[in-house]
């Protein structure tokens, strides 16, 4: 008993020495970070931790959010570089589950901007209580839908037209879809209305909760590779469909004017995406609220970014790619924050 | 025998009554089976809807969260961020932590040394360079922080009230129902109601580890109090001491042991969660693995994963060896205390020497990027993955396809797409036969309470596939527990891929799982396999160990065979290894079951997924969570069998 605690001594005496040291003396490696170029602290393994900026100006410290999918991880490095590099911004980087789980990490303050949300209005709850507001649109247009692999369409021309899907349901059949065709689900953070579409179109399918992005772009691999039917949700813009390629069933159209009419859907709609970010980082002032109010660009931009991602570039360099070689829409972006 | 006699036999009247069952609910085909699409609420479900979204609307205003809530909320991330401030997160602007990585890695080395021996110390920082050396030494840096500090809060709780249970049997008849419950709980359960209450961060994350790690603590400590030998505590009183004295001079000095014990299992309990807490924002190496499955990189993941178990080794190695230390540590020579007392400070020195170090200079500062060979084990990973697809993926598949139609699918048609009435009785009378009128009655009422969630139908599916996972479960561990009891090299030869199996997180092996057997439930049954087998082969191996060797001996000299030895003499005498085996394997498979939500297993792992992500259906996530809990209780119950004994403590 005594010895352990001579030990537990030892250690406590030694942890406030230690901890006095490293309190004081100046010309740490922090200070030299923040007067020269930071080193990139162990970028591959942690591009989320990196924290290498220029003394934050009257910018502040923000968090982005960042979604899995690789198109909203390029617009998210591009803002938040150009926020780092032109504003002088301490920007943070929080990797998160969409929707809900965002939105409520907002409310508690540490995110304060989804550069691309899919959700249409699935915020509202948020907004309401002065927490989150929409700050307009990203310029990307997503489509999210029913696709199979570009081989059945080939085979079957007509397999496209969403009215003439049941007589195909029988090469769709699954040990886990019984007797109807399988219709492999979006993961449960996504926006889905299969249940709807199924209902409101009488189609003889079951649904099968796919749980993951993953599920869904191994069921689309192997169904390219092996020439198996496949159908599933998927969505554009997203570079997976150049490597596999996917085409989409339409479904009769629906009145999209109408909000309320959703019960009714009939189709997966085209969406603009929204930029959200809180009330808080809105009213702050600061001027990456201007830039996150001023970020627009295409799905071609995306796909730039996006595309160098996933040959291998870290996001970090892609993103910086493209900054380097679209000066104006960045310059386009900074109008109004007192920086060039 | 006569009719009479063979009917009171108790496996005829279960095999009749699944014979019974089997026909009427092949009959009664998709008749009443209470299926309810995911999008639908039922009553009980729209009612927990709402209290979520009154949860969510209140917390910014409701006195009972600006009072209670929010400060615990303040007071544990506070507390969390003071660990992760030192070792693993730079303030903003700063490129290291208080410490550099070098610092750190001394300093843990030094209360290694302090706490147990020096081998162990240059052991541990062996493994946490290693760690550094997959590139992942920020991210473990922030599971140890996460990880040092749920465990010292959940010490705060559990050692009092252990200790307190152990001395006073009513304490621990209160906190006994809770233990048990807890030991039934899927993590995964109660993640969405803390981030409900707590939001998403670190501490909804501290606290679902503590609930975790707490029943754990509480149960050895208790134990280790209450198992002391009167004698000494006799003697004491004897003289005279108070209740205080007797607690602080006899007792816990003798418990020292077991306690140290305590402390081990709470840590690594602790870290085999952060991984999860992962999914309610828990920060460190669990993000990577779960990242992994939504981006579907296999390499990434198992290198996190990787990460994950040398860091498990070395906590369990090295406070393992502080509870050999203190058994040994007595009898040391006066000649060895002062080497030691020497030792002691010139590792002091050095460690400060480096901690000046890692905060002046770069390479001691920040991880070199040169000893990095993280991603070459990712591209590794990833290859050897890609490979099994390529070249087992058409067996896997039809393997699957064929067991799904001809197992699971008609073990579904019975539970699930039967009426949901006769499948309640059935159970019932299972439950009557095999474990008695107390837990048939009591399995009738759980059963009605999940048919009161509205989630029946979901809960019966789930329900096949933990019944189908805990089959291969106990097979498997009964095969390799048996070869690894009966042989010591087969023994070492499955030790380390029991360890690894059990301290890899289950979201690594997700993906290469959904790579052979698709968007399936068979997915999710293999990944209940592969989670709970290496428990069950523990205690199988334990019990066949502790056979009495005489009669084995005995069994042989008589002209017994292998098989004979086996079946007549190693299995029948450890049975009640065997049935505590099944109990745990059933509980282990229920829990990862809901992980199989994310391959595209449906029911009601599922359900607590999409509510997590789904404001609007967070009811039935909700509700989901509870028909789990439901769920696992029946199956414990039934597991148990008739006499009532209560399982061992969770390895």
């Amino acid at each position: 008993m005594k010895r352990v605690g001579k030990g537990a001594g030892l250690v406590v005496a030694l942890a406030t020495a230690g901890l006095a040291l490293a309190a004081c003396g100046g010309g740490t490696v922090n200070e030299a970070a923040s007067s020269s170029a930071a080193p990139a602290p162990e970028s591959s393994a942690a591009p989320a931790e990196s924290s290498a900026a220029p003394a934050p100006a009257d910018c502040g410290s923000w968090g982005v959010a960042m979604h899995a999918w690789v198109g909203y991880t390029a617009s998210a490095q591009v803002l938040s570089d150009v926020a780092r590099e032109k504003l002088g911004c301490d920007i943070t980087q929080t990797t998160l589950d969409e929707a809900g789980v965002t939105y409520d990490a907002m409310e508690a303050g540490s995110v304060d901007v989804i550069i691309e949300d899919w959700g249409g209005g699935r915020w509202q709850e948020w907004v309401d209580r002065g927490a989150i507001v929409e700050v307009g649109l990203n310029g990307n247009v997503g489509l999210i839908g029913m696709y199979v692999p570009q081989w059945m369409c080939d085979e079957y021309p007509d397999i496209t037209d969403g009215t003439k899907l049941n007589e195909y349901a029988d090469l769709f059949k699954t040990p886990e879809s019984g007797d109807k065709g399988a219709w492999l689900e979006g993961p449960p953070g996504y926006t889905t209305i299969g249940e709807k579409l199924i209902e409101a179109n009488g189609l003889n399918y079951k649904i099968i909760n796919t749980g993951s992005e993953a599920a869904l772009i191994e069921a689309f691999t192997k169904g390219n590779d092996n020439k198996e039917a496949v159908l599933g949700y998927f969505y554009e813009p997203q570079n997976f469909l150049a490597k596999v390629p996917l085409c989409r069933i339409n479904f009769p159209a629906n009145d999209w004017t109408d909000a309320a009419k959703a019960s009714g859907l009939t189709d997966y709609p085209e969406t603009p995406l929204v930029k959200l970010a809180t009330v808080k980082l809105m009213d702050s002032g600061s001027p990456f609220a201007t830039l996150v109010q001023n970020f627009e660009w295409t799905n071609e931009d995306q796909n730039q970014v996006a595309l160098d991602i996933e040959s291998g570039m870290t996001p970090e360099e892609a993103a910086q790619k493209w900054i380097d070689a679209n000066p104006d829409k960045v310059a386009a972006w900074l109008e109004g924050t007192g920086a060039s | 025998m006569d009719v009479k006699a063979v009917l009171r036999l108790r496996w005829v009247q279960a095999l009749i009554v699944l014979v019974v069952w089997a026909v009427t609910a092949t009959a009664l085909k998709g008749v009443q089976t209470q299926e309810l699409s995911t999008a639908t609420d039922s009553p009980f479900t729209a009612i927990m809807r709402d209290a979520a979204a009154a949860i969510r609307g209140n917390r910014a205003e409701s006195p009972l969260f600006i009072y209670f809530f929010n400060p615990i909320r303040s007071v544990i991330t506070g507390f969390i961020e003071i660990f992760m401030g030192v070792i693993a997160v730079p303030a903003p602007g700063n490129v290291i932590p208080m410490l550099g990585w070098f610092g750190t890695l001394v300093l843990i080395g030094f209360i290694v040394y302090a706490t147990s021996t020096l081998r162990m110390a240059l052991v541990s920082m062996f493994l946490l360079f290693l760690c550094g050396m997959l590139g992942m030494w920020l991210l473990t840096m922030e599971t140890l922080a996460m990880t040092i500090g749920a465990v010292v809060l959940s010490l705060a709780i559990a050692l009092p009230l252990g200790v307190w249970a152990g001395l006073n049997d009513r304490v621990m008849k209160v906190l006994r129902p809770w233990l048990d419950l807890a030991q039934v709980l899927p993590t995964l359960v109660y993640l969405a109601p803390l981030a409900l209450v707590f939001l998403i961060g670190i501490a909804s994350a501290t606290i679902a580890t503590m609930i975790y790690s707490i029943p754990i603590c509480i149960r050895i400590t208790a134990l280790a109090i209450k198992s002391l030998r009167q004698g000494p505590i006799e003697a004491a009183e004897s003289a005279g001491s108070t209740r205080w004295q007797l607690l602080t001079k006899v007792q816990l000095p003798m418990a020292k042991t077991t306690i140290i014990l305590a402390i081990n299992q709470t840590t690594l309990a602790a870290l085999s969660f952060v991984v999860i807490a992962a999914l309610i924002g828990a920060p460190g190496l669990g993000k990577p693995v779960i990242e992994a499955l939504t981006i579907r990189n296999v390499g990434d993941g198992v290198v996190a994963g990787l990460a994950v178990v040398l860091l498990a080794v070395m906590l369990d190695r090295s406070t393992s060896a502080a509870v050999n230390r203190d058994q040994s540590g007595y009898a040391a020579a006066d000649a060895a205390k002062v080497r030691r007392r020497i030792g002691l400070a010139i590792f002091g020195v050095l460690t400060l020497i480096a901690i000046y170090l890692s905060r002046y200079l770069l390479w001691f500062a920040v991880f070199p990027e040169q000893l990095i060979f993280g991603e070459y084990v990712a591209e590794a990973a990833n290859a050897l993955s890609e490979w099994i697809t390529d070249n087992l993926g058409f067996l896997t598949v039809t393997g699957s396809e064929q067991f799904t139609v001809w197992v699971l699918n008609p073990l579904q048609d019975v539970l699930a797409n039967s009426p949901w009435w006769l499948t309640l009785i059935a159970i019932t009378l299972l439950a009557f036969i095999l474990a008695g009128r107390t837990v048939g009655i009591l399995v009738f009422v759980l059963l009605a309470l999940v048919m009161a969630t509205g989630l029946w139908n979901d809960t019966m599916l789930t329900l096949a596939m933990t019944l189908i996972a805990t089959g291969f479960v106990v097979i498997i561990g009964i095969v390799l527990g048996v070869w690894a009891g009966r042989s010591a090299r087969a023994d070492k030869f499955l030790r380390p891929l029991l360890d690894a199996g059990q301290t890899m997180p289950a979201f690594v092996y997700l993906v290469p799982v959904l790579a052979l057997f698709g968007p399936t439930r068979f997915a999710a049954i293999v990944l209940g396999v592969v989670y709970a087998a290496p428990v069950v082969i523990r205690i199988v191996a334990d019990g066949i160990r502790q056979v009495p060797k005489e009669s084995v001996e005995a069994a042989v000299s008589a002209g017994s065979t292998t098989l004979q030895v086996i079946t007549k003499v190693q299995l029948p005498v450890s049975r009640r290894s065997i049935l505590l085996g099944v109990n745990q394997g059933l509980i282990f498979v229920l829990a990862v079951v809901v992980i199989g939500g994310f391959v595209g297993a449906g029911g009601l792992g599922y359900l607590v997924i999409v509510g997590q992500s789904k404001p609007e259906l967070a009811g039935k996530g909700l509700a989901a969570g509870i028909a789990i809990v439901l769920l696992g209780i029946i199956l414990d119950r039934i597991a148990q069998g008739r006499p009532q004994k209560s399982p061992q403590g969770r390895h």
